[in-house]
């Protein structure tokens, strides 16, 4: 039962970061992107590959994972810069549609559909954390960081130069404002963070392969950012944990036919998500939007 | 009630032979024209006359066809609008454009926000930004509605806030586009008085308004424009009172 709980708080956590990275040019700057498992992934695999051939440690390999996504983030600010709305969504797309065929058949670098095996765990400071005990320590912790550097940056000039962006471009660069710079600090903070997530599940799971990069995890972090509540800080956190717990708990429920437990779990998802969108269009943290 | 005695400063901006086309249309035909130090210009004209885009021109919103542009003696052509806007030349919108979903504190301290990335901030400078926004929203008369966000704001209160914006930046010229239309009486006052209260405190304007009382009460010169043609450009009591330009403004045409 601990080691279930433990390894309940480290994909939690793991998810919250990814969705609060999301949220920060989602809910602020209104990108849109399908995009996000994509570094996820980058860093993922980035991670796992400085860890088996250069080093282990949290500080060689986790950053060596933020620098590869936040690079590889340009290209997809580029369309950002360029087209906003759905024109973006669908660049997103394909984006992620592109990295899922990249990451399959890459093999020196991701394995093919094999994957990577035999990660080795992070070594923090010569402790080797692999129990989950110990693991949601070193998640929570990123988590935290994570929370507060975005928070941070959120409440300060960047933040408001982000959601006066989203609110009016012309007008922004009416008062001064660098907008292409600005929205592509704003990708690159965004990827290179959410990479902080791929390091941790592919030191925590000591495998990973491309299934958990697809399109469907992009899909799963904007549903958790959206029901949480785009652009509040605890919508993301929220989201993430109610949309980990709910399948366990509807699994608990023994009179129910254990064959069905899928298909249940998606009608479940897909009433709630949609009474959700009709009744509290903010998500469940967030507040309604004005008249 | 005409302040018609013009204080002729150096010209700030001067604008030659400045020409945009939108497919067969000339929406600015050939126009030249120089704002100077602490005058208000006021540009009328028709619906469709140019006006927005000869603003659009100047800002760098827009590319022009042809002409040139020179603020401070340098040229600005093909100058990104937030350069020209950090330059010293600052514009309002028709339609506002306010940063709907923040605050009118926020509207106001995000429009004196040029960096990228946040920089830190002594104190003293601090304060001092702050004293200089809470002095443009008792001006404009937001001071209650500081937490309000913009979009629950009512229609003169986003008007005011739209001029707010501006007033709190350190902006040489402004540019204003029909910053009065639709306001109430009350409003005119408390907006001429903004106005004249910037203008002495040295800031240069250039404003597209066609409430004639409002025109006649701030302009030292009105720039006539119709069909993207500046028909004239001098003294208020000359343009307003040509028989001709009146018969165009008040669209007595075919
Ligand atoms: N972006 C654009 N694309 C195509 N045509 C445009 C564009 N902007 C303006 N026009 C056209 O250029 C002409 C001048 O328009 P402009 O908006 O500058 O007029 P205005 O004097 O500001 O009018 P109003 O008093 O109605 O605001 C009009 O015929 C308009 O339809
Ligand atoms: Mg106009």
């Amino acid at each position: 039962m601990e080691a279930y709980i433990y390894n309940l708080v480290n994909l939690i956590a793991i998810y919250s970061i990814l969705a609060v990275t999301l949220n920060f040019i989602m809910g602020y700057a209104g990108i849109y992107s399908l995009a996000h498992a994509v570094f996820f992934g980058l860093g993922a695999y980035t991670s796992s590959w400085v860890a088996q051939n250069v080093s282990p440690s949290i500080f060689v390999s986790y950053p060596a994972a933020m620098v590869a996504a936040g690079a590889v983030s340009l290209f997809l600010a580029l369309p950002a810069l360029r087209v906003r709305g759905e024109y973006f969504v669908a660049a997103s797309l394909g984006l992620q549609v592109l990295s899922v065929t990249i990451y399959s058949e890459w093999k020196g670098f991701t394995g093919g559909i094999g994957g990577v095996l035999a990660i080795p765990p992070v070594d923090v400071l010569g402790w080797e954390v692999f129990r989950p005990g110990q693991f949601a320590i070193l998640s929570v912790a990123v988590l935290v960081l994570v929370v507060l550097l975005t928070t941070a940056l959120v409440r300060s000039s960047f933040g408001r130069n982000l959601r006066a962006i989203r609110d009016s471009e012309s007008a922004a660069a009416s008062f001064g404002k660098n907008v292409p710079m600005i929205k592509t600090i704003s990708v690159v903070i965004s990827a290179g963070l959410a990479a902080l997530a791929g390091a941790l599940y592919a030191s925590y799971l000591s495998f990973i392969n491309v299934e958990s990069f697809t399109l469907d995890t992009s899909v799963l972090i904007m549903a958790i950012v959206i029901i949480g509540g785009t652009g509040t800080v605890a919508g993301p956190i929220v989201g993430a944990a109610i949309l980990l717990i709910l399948p366990s708990v509807i699994s608990y429920f023994e009179f129910l036919p254990q064959t069905e437990i899928g298909s249940l779990q998606q009608i479940i998802y897909g009433l709630g998500m949609t009474l959700l969108m009709i009744f509290r269009p903010g998500g469940l943290v967030g507040r309604r939007p004005g008249r | 009630m005409s302040s018609t005695t013009p204080q002729l400063g150096e010209p700030l901006m001067q604008i030659r032979n400045l020409d945009k086309s939108f497919g067969g249309v000339k929406a600015v035909d050939n126009v030249t024209m120089d704002l100077r130090a602490g005058i208000v210009t006021t540009l009328v004209g028709p619906n469709g006359a140019g006006k927005t885009t000869f603003f659009n021109l100047i800002t760098g919103n827009l590319a022009r066809d042809g002409g040139e542009v020179t603020w401070l003696g340098r040229d600005i052509a093909g100058i990104k609008p937030h350069r020209i806007a950090r330059a010293g030349v600052m514009r309002t919108y028709q339609d506002l454009r306010l940063f709907d979903g923040m605050t009118v504190w926020e509207n106001v301290l995000n429009a004196t926000e040029y960096g990228a990335l946040p920089l830190p901030m002594s104190s003293s400078a601090r304060a001092e930004r702050r004293d200089r926004i809470e002095r443009v929203l008792e001006r404009t008369g937001l001071a209650d509605k500081r937490d309000t966000r913009a979009l629950d704001l009512a229609y003169a209160e986003r008007k005011f806030l739209s001029m707010a914006r501006i007033m709190a930046t350190r902006a040489r010229l402004w540019l204003l586009d029909e910053p009065a239309s639709g306001l109430d009486p009350n409003s005119y006052e408390r907006f001429l008085t903004i106005l004249r209260e910037d203008v002495a405190g040295g800031v240069t304007v250039c404003i597209i308004e066609h409430n004639l009382d409002i025109v006649i009460g701030i302009s030292d010169r009105i720039a006539f424009l119709d069909r993207g043609k500046l028909l004239a450009d001098g003294d208020p009591q000359s343009v307003l009172n040509d028989p001709e330009l009146a018969r165009i403004y008040f669209g007595d045409r075919e």
